[in-house]
């Protein structure tokens, strides 16, 4: 890919990530709500007191000196301070990011890895019985609420056969100095398989509460694009000149087959990160998406804001990502 | 979510595209038994009230999470047990499918309406048109989705109106992303050419040329979204969100359930349930719609 | 960044050799502390977790009553003065003494404008009106007020004392993830979001000495484990994963009761329910309408059916425990031809139709209303909004109020009036959320807060309960008692009237 053609990509980030930032910031002073009073909560209080926090908050000042002062700062990356924990945004937010990205991560993994053997062999199988179940299979991952499937494996799995733990991210032994800050990478890293297996299986039934629509949407596009390799010119002919049908689909049909299954993995990933909130609350997972669901309620702008502008970011990066492994996995497409 | 429909080698035969696809479409058992399926809860939602042993929002706190008929405690007039407030479940569970199919429909219409002008325009009149509509889309698509429609609705109050706008408003971009490229491929194609030679106008064009034949993958897409509405309108629920008390729609009815789980698993479990059926059902039905109407798959 | 790491390393250290199988309590609770830091927060739920590693001059016993902690003893020199004689021999988790200088410290860093990093601690009016603190010598501290307030006392209980060189050295802004208190845990770790684990802090002096036992802590290790959706925890108590868990929905008791090895213990809570009907518009500028409604109203029903009867009713704002409570005000029985008789009397013969308005939160028992003032001809449509939106909507000081009725409460840890009686009822105060307003009952609740005698002050309250009796700004419902379901194993703990979890005196067998 051409320098030019990389830096004009990026440039996209701008206008996306002012358009987001208009947006959620007039959304967030149009919504009815004053971030001094749900923080004062039910006491007695002076009128001092009110105004010394509304000072501190800045909402003192009239909207639109806030937005060019968030705008101002922003560009540095500094977000102010969380109304609520009263400390930098982006330290609240750091300290809850790694738990979402490594249960959107995993979530990912697990469906990939039984997306395409499933979806691959479906295709192989097209119009079998095995090709049924699994579409209908697939289909199931999508057909269900989230969080009443989280709570019914939550009921089967640690209520009533004690396997594996209900919430959290990991036991009190279990912690491990961070390295990517990913709990199952770190305590490999250090050699902690105790503290690996228990982390696993306090990972496990999130992600695959998570992971499992999207494996659905996984598994029916590699058996649609599959599908449609195995059409392909090549494929007929390479099975024609007698080679092993396995050897041609593991070696032509699969890598090329992989190709949109990859790309809309990585698009997905995008919305898994946003849309995890439900699984996080469920499971009392640490993440980041609780972090600001909460914040809307209670009208924390600050962590909204630099919160919204991060998973903005993130989907340019992913379709970014994914347009570039369009690219490395088909030399055909030029970018 | 969805692999982009190619949109090769569509030319106009003497059968109608779209009635050659409803015939294959019925050719496959599954997706037709899924449809009656679906055709079924349609049914249900439309004459609940010949359906409906009782009145869904009478309340009775005598009855207060009574267990289903077979089970102890049950009893057969009110065969799926009551919910928390003594209502009758299987009563609101027959009410709720209009709701919540309401707001599938609806949305789903708003957003294919909105969706497809805008990407028959940012597809064929280009120019600065696909610029402001893309970059709009771009915006939309890099706010997650679930936080917007919380934000929305904490701005504008919970309430059917404002679920359906507060999906609907994002919901859109998807069928313009695949109307936008599906006009940008027919815009080259002669049938278009030979339009815009007799001199037809910009509108004809679009809506009487280019619509009917890019249709089938916008129908492929509406269908399987509109499953995943209903199931966002649940999450919604579950975040505190839902539709306005006594209405039932059944992803509240799930949401407002969960805590009775362990007590009472019915409360949620069979609105759970219908939610099952009817989305697998449009998606059964909606995968056999884009076999069927796909030319890729045609063999 | 690095120092973060450093300290994520030397938590690691300390935490890894630790014995196995220490005693480890675990408590599943429904939210995170939004700091560590004491002074910087006004969360009900971050001062329980921070409570049990920081202790206050002054605490409750079981009784609610207010006792010494960290002081001896105290005295009222003047209207406006205080002297608090502190215990001897009392350290810091870092060894370091605790003087009167700390409690100076501890005190000017709550009241004093911009004291922390420029910003000006939420929990200022918490304290009460201070003139100045004086550090007469290391063990005895003096509390000059502006004015006479009477509540001084017992608003003390929820100001834990910091270390003043702590802070001197780690920053202004270093207590939000460091600690360094006098109470029975010292801070293991806090993981964000997650869990924030406690050990024992051996040298611990024992606690209030009201309250035995006074010991150090009975577990190894506390964790507050964060799990904020109800299901999951009452899942997370019955698979012992957790063994307390706060806020038990009053619908899992009878799950939590069935299984043998956990139990349901409840205690008097501090937080009084209404409905908020508002007063400056018909049909509720009537006082007659009100009662009807009142009337109308079988509250009995709905804390058996609902709340599991886990509940008191109430007539008036205070809770049976508060102070100053009217132990004799008349109740609205329930009475549903009386409340026909007394709409058609106000000219809705043919029935009334409101809108009840209610956060997410309170549905079900909006809904149960409803169901019941429906049988009396009010018909009740309920409207489910957003909390915060509700409470712009409603507590407008004054303001034109946008709504019919809010069902809605109100917290009172302090057991006060002052702390809810004043700012629902007192006219346009930041909690009235009825447009109430009645020059008599604002004449009686100005005189009660500034009256130092406390059998007049509580005389004081009891009228000015009485007339509000009388007018029904608000229909009011119940105290419900706060619910905690507890394993079998846990022996020694008590929950505590307000909300806290101290758990200084829990053993795990």
């Amino acid at each position: 890919m051409k320098l030019g053609k990389l830096i004009a990509r990026l440039a996209q980030l701008v206008p996306v990530l002012f358009g987001v930032s208009i947006i959620v910031f007039f959304m967030m002073t149009l919504t009815p709500g004053d971030p001094v009073q749900i923080m004062l909560g039910d006491q007695h209080v002076t009128e001092a007191q009110e105004r010394a926090l509304r000072h501190d908050m800045g909402l003192d000042l009239p909207p639109a000196e806030r937005f060019v002062k968030f705008l101002g700062n922003a560009v540095t990356g500094n977000f102010g301070l969380s109304y609520y924990h009263r400390q930098p945004v982006m330290d609240v937010i750091a300290s809850r990011l790694p738990a979402t990205i490594e249960l959107s991560l995993f979530a990912l993994l697990l469906a990939l890895v039984t997306a395409i053997p499933l979806g691959v062999l479906a295709a192989v199988k097209k119009n079998t019985i095995f090709d049924r179940l699994a579409t209908v299979g697939s289909l199931f991952g999508v057909s269900l609420p989230g969080f009443w499937f989280g709570i019914l494996l939550l009921m089967l799995f640690a209520v009533h056969l004690h396997l594996l733990p209900v919430a959290g991210r990991a036991g009190y032994s279990s912690e491990v100095p961070p390295i990517t800050y990913l709990l199952l990478v770190d305590t490999i890293l250090h050699g902690r398989f105790d503290a690996f297996a228990d982390a696993l299986s306090h990972i496990l039934l999130p992600a695959i509460t998570l992971g499992l629509p999207m494996a659905s949407i996984l598994m029916r596009v590699t058996r649609a694009s599959m599908l449609d390799v195995l059409k392909q010119d090549y494929i007929t002919f390479a099975e024609a000149k007698g080679l092993n049908r396995s050897k041609v689909l593991a070696k032509h049909a699969l890598k090329n087959a992989l190709i949109p299954t990859v790309t809309v993995a990585a698009i997905e990933t995008g919305a898994l990160l946003g849309g995890n909130m439900v699984v996080e609350t469920v499971f009392g997972w640490p993440g980041l998406g609780r972090l600001v669901v909460e914040s809307i309620f209670v009208r924390n702008y600050p962590l909204i804001q630099a919160a919204v502008l991060i998973y903005a970011v993130t989907y340019v990066l992913l379709n970014f990502i994914a347009d570039l492994l369009y690219t490395l996995l088909n030399p055909r497409v030029r970018l | 979510m969805y692999a982009p429909v190619a949109a090769t080698s569509r030319a106009r035969s003497s059968e109608s595209l779209f009635r050659r696809n409803l015939r294959l479409f019925a050719r496959s058992k599954l997706s037709l038994g899924s449809a009656a399926v679906v055709f079924l809860f349609i049914l249900m939602a439309v004459a609940a009230p010949l359906f409906a042993p009782h009145d869904p929002n009478e309340a009775d706190l005598f009855l207060r999470l009574q267990p289903p008929a077979w089970m102890k405690g049950g009893d057969w007039s009110y065969p799926l047990g009551c919910d928390a407030l003594g209502r009758d479940l299987l009563s609101r569970i027959i009410y709720g499918a209009r709701v919540s199919i309401f707001i599938g429909a609806s949305v789903i219409l708003v957003a294919t309406t909105m969706g497809t002008l805008a990407g028959l325009a940012a597809g064929y009149l280009r120019g600065w048109v696909d610029v402001f509509i893309s970059r709009i889309v771009d915006i939309l698509l890099g706010f997650p989705y679930l936080i917007f429609a919380i934000a929305l609705i904490a701005m504008t109050g919970p309430g059917l109106q404002n679920i359906i706008f507060a999906l609907a408003y994002k919901e859109w971009v998807i069928p313009c992303r695949v109307v936008r490229g599906e006009t940008l491929a027919a815009r080259e194609f002669e049938y278009v050419e030979s339009a815009r030679a007799m001199g037809a106008g910009r509108g004809y064009i679009m809506l009487r040329e280019i619509l009917p034949n890019i249709l089938s993958p916008v129908v492929v897409v509406s269908t399987v979204r509109m499953a995943h509405v209903i199931i966002l309108e649940a999450s919604l629920s579950f975040l505190g969100l839902g539709v306005q008390p006594p209405t039932a729609s059944w992803g509240s009815m799930v949401a407002d359930g969960r805590s009775f789980m362990l007590e009472a698993w019915w409360v949620s479990t069979f609105p759970g349930v219908a939610i099952l059926l009817l989305v697998l059902g449009i998606n059964v039905a909606s995968q056999g719609v884009r076999d069927a109407f796909d030319p890729q798959f045609h063999d | 960044m690095k120092k973060k790491w450093m300290a994520w390393g030397v938590a690691a250290a300390v935490a890894l050799p630790t014995l196995a199988g220490a005693a480890e309590l675990r408590v599943g609770f429904t939210m995170d502390a939004l700091t560590l830091d004491p002074a910087n927060h006004r969360k009900r739920e971050t001062e329980t977790i921070i409570r049990n590693m920081y202790d206050g001059i002054l605490t409750r016993d079981s009784a609610m009553r207010v006792v010494p902690e960290l002081a001896a003893g105290w005295s009222q020199i003047d209207p406006v003065t205080y002297e608090f004689k502190l215990r001897s021999g009392v350290t810091f988790h870092d060894g370091t003494p605790f003087t009167a200088e700390d409690v100076k410290f501890t005190y000017e860093r709550l009241t004093r404008e911009g004291a922390m990093d420029g910003q000006t601690s939420p929990r200022q009016s918490l304290v009460g009106d201070l003139k100045e603190v004086v550090a007469v010598d290391p063990l005895t501290v003096r509390f000059v007020l502006n004015a006479p307030a009477p509540i001084f006392p017992a608003m003390q209980p929820f100001q834990e004392m910091v270390s003043k060189s702590f802070v001197e050295k780690i920053g202004p802004g270093g207590l939000a993830n460091q600690v360094n208190g006098t109470g029975p845990f010292k801070l293991v770790e806090w993981r964000k979001g997650d869990s924030v684990i406690m050990e024992r802090f051996e040298g611990y002096y024992g606690g209030a000495a009201d309250i035995p036992p006074t010991r150090q802590a009975c577990v190894d290790r506390v964790i507050f484990k964060i799990i904020p959706e109800n299901a999951s925890r009452v899942a997370a108590l019955l698979a012992g994963d957790v063994h307390i868990i706060n806020d038990l929905p009053a619908h899992a008791i009878r799950q939590v009761e069935n299984n043998p090895d956990t139990r349901v213990m409840a205690v008097n809570g501090t937080r009084s329910s209404y409905i908020a009907l508002n007063n400056q518009k018909a049909p509720f500028d009537d006082v007659r309408v009100r009662r009807a409604v009142a009337h109308a109203l079988d509250r009995q029903l709905i804390v058996d059916k609902i709340l599991n009867g886990n509940a008191s009713l109430i007539d008036g704002i205070l809770s049976p425990d508060a102070f100053g409570k009217n132990t004799n005000l008349p109740a609205y029985a329930y009475d549903v031809s009386k409340a026909k008789a007394l709409l058609a009397e106000a000219g809705y013969a043919g029935g009334l139709d409101v809108t009840l308005d209610v956060d997410g939160a309170n549905k079900e028992i909006a809904e149960a209303i409803g169901a019941v003032l429906g049988k009396a001809g009010i018909r009740v449509k309920v409207v489910v909004g957003e909390g915060s939106q509700l409470v712009k909507r409603y507590r407008t000081k004054g303001a034109p109020i946008d709504g019919q009725m809010w069902l809605t409460s109100w917290g009172n840890g302090s057991l006060d009036p002052v702390g809810i009686f004043v700012p629902t009822h007192r006219t346009a105060d930041r909690g009235n959320s009825s447009g109430y307003s009645n020059p008599k009952v604002d004449q009686l609740l100005d005189a009660a807060g500034a009256e130092l005698d406390r059998t007049k002050r509580a005389s004081l309250y009891a009228q000015a309960e009485a007339l509000v009796n009388q007018d029904l700004p608000f229909v009011y419902l119940w105290v419900a008692q706060d619910l905690y379901g507890v394993s079998n194993r846990v022996t020694g703990w008590q929950p505590s009237a307000d909300s806290r979890i101290n758990l200084h005196d829990a053993c795990l067998k």
